[in-house]
């Protein structure tokens, strides 16, 4: 797996350079807590042999709202949905209750403190 | 603009296997716009394992994230456990890892063609097709020892050997599959009923299924060679076997009936292939190595790319587990596949989706 690591301001346009939907497959996005901060993960891989996983990372605080990729990747959106309510963190143009009920613990995946 | 009617199917609903929720929006009868909802049972899985459960015990939990592939989710865990652990697998255990994989397949499509079939109204082709089955899930449970949630696949290798008459009756009885696929393939290509409703239902194209990268025969029957066990060769050595990619071109309900039913004749052969060459290597390699820094697997299951990430902390339990299931990677295409179908091809074209809910919540 290549790590690339970018920043919130920087990320669309590393992965706009990156992604070539021709060469490339958005796979899911990702997020790990590290210490106090949360590191939110963008793997593609490769439509080729011997493919390679590729992963965009950044280091976020979780109050942080974090750019969209829909423009770039249209089908983003199901992973950018989904871990809006697993891990409770901020996405552009993203609502919360796509993967669970409105009425759900925030954030499920969290640790608890 | 005709009168538009918004028409709601799921999460419960007759037509559909799985709790989905679609809500069409029609002019008369086509569809103009589709909104999906595809979570309903959310389970925790992923938290149970990086909480409750020591690495190992893992892949038994992860067997229990879908019934009908089990072995893809403990054998792509059991991987990315081992990269972790830094192991190699034995060859043998690699060998029967894919056996099982490949018998997966074979019950999981022909499933998926029996509901098409019964979704397009032809309930007894769905009956033949199910009865076709059930030799598939007899052999699982000859060598796994379940019919469904086999744990087969544990961290350094596998559970169980594979005993020399279980291989035989593998081979005697994929002999007899043969002529009964051969029939199957007839059918679903050329029965005129079934053409007329599955022919241009539910169709995307190659560049759809790019842009919104689809995966599996959902994505190859459109055109789009895309398969993990064509990508990858370091975990499981499919070449070695006798994988062949297969691809349509059409990305209708019919190309994805024509690919899956495909697939099985190469199932069919790799199986054949294992049993003629399983190498006579121990099933396990022993560790006492706690997971350390963060890896990822991919693996092809029955409805495409099934992607494992975990992070290790060099103890017992998973700083951080992540599935992602096929169906997840084509939801979006499933929303967009329904435009402009008519809204009675709705059951025929989900149940061509193949979507496992249940992988795609955990």
């Amino acid at each position: 797996m290549k790590k690339i690591e970018t920043t919130l301001t920087s990320l669309k346009s590393d992965i706009a350079a990156f992604y070539k939907q021709e060469l490339h497959h958005f796979m899911v996005m990702n997020a790990v807590e590290v210490a106090d901060k949360i590191e939110v993960q963008w793997f593609f891989s490769d439509y080729a042999y011997l493919c390679e996983t590729t992963c965009f990372f950044t280091l976020i605080d979780p109050a942080e709202k974090i750019p969209s990729i829909k423009d770039i990747v249209v089908s983003a959106w199901v992973a950018e949905a989904e871990l809006v309510d697993l891990m409770n963190i901020n996405i552009e143009n993203t609502a919360k209750g796509f993967v669970l009920e409105p009425d759900f613990e925030s954030g499920p995946l969290r640790k608890k403190k | 603009m005709a009168k538009q009617y918004e028409i709601p199917i799921g999460a419960q609903h007759i037509s559909l296997l799985e709790p989905l929720h679609f809500k069409f929006t029609t002019e008369n009868e086509k569809i103009v716009k589709t909104d999906a909802n595809v979570y309903y049972v959310h389970r925790g899985i992923e938290q149970a394992c990086c909480s409750k459960f020591k690495f190992r015990q893992v892949s038994f939990v992860v067997g229990r994230v879908c019934g009908l592939c089990s072995i893809s989710h403990t054998t792509a865990y059991s991987q990315v456990a081992e990269k972790l652990v830094k192991i190699e697998v034995p060859k043998r255990a690699k060998y029967l890892r894919m056996l099982v994989i490949e018998l997966d397949r074979i019950h999981s499509h022909l499933l998926c063609l029996s509901h098409v079939a019964e979704n397009s109204g032809f309930e007894a082709l769905f009956m033949k097709t199910m009865q076709y089955r059930e030799f598939s899930m007899e052999l699982l449970e000859a060598v796994c020892g379940n019919r469904i949630q086999y744990d087969f696949s544990i961290v350094g290798g596998v559970a169980r050997d594979l005993k020399p008459q279980v291989a035989q009756s593998i081979i005697e009885r994929l002999k007899k599959f043969v002529p009964q696929l051969d029939e199957l393939m007839d059918i679903y290509k050329n029965n005129w009923t079934l053409s007329l409703k599955n022919k241009g239902a539910g169709a995307i194209t190659k560049e759809d299924a790019m842009r919104l990268n689809v995966v599996g025969p959902f994505a190859r029957a459109a055109g789009l060679a895309v398969d993990v066990r064509n990508e990858t060769e370091d975990l499981l050595p499919w070449k070695e076997v006798g994988y062949e990619m297969i691809t349509e071109t059409s990305g209708d309900v019919y190309a994805r009936n024509i690919v899956r039913l495909r697939e099985l004749y190469v199932s069919i052969r790799i199986i054949e292939n294992i049993i003629n060459g399983l190498p006579e290597t121990p099933l396990i390699t022993e560790t006492k190595a706690f997971p350390d820094g963060e890896a990822t697997v991919r693996l092809e299951a029955p409805r495409g790319e099934l992607f494992y990430y975990a992070k290790g902390n060099k103890t017992q339990v998973l700083e951080r587990l992540k599935i992602k299931a096929p169906t997840f990677s084509n939801v979006a295409a499933m929303a967009e596949a329904f435009t402009g179908n008519e809204y009675g091809s709705v059951p025929a074209i989900i149940a061509s989706y193949d979507p496992c809910l249940s992988c795609t919540a955990r």
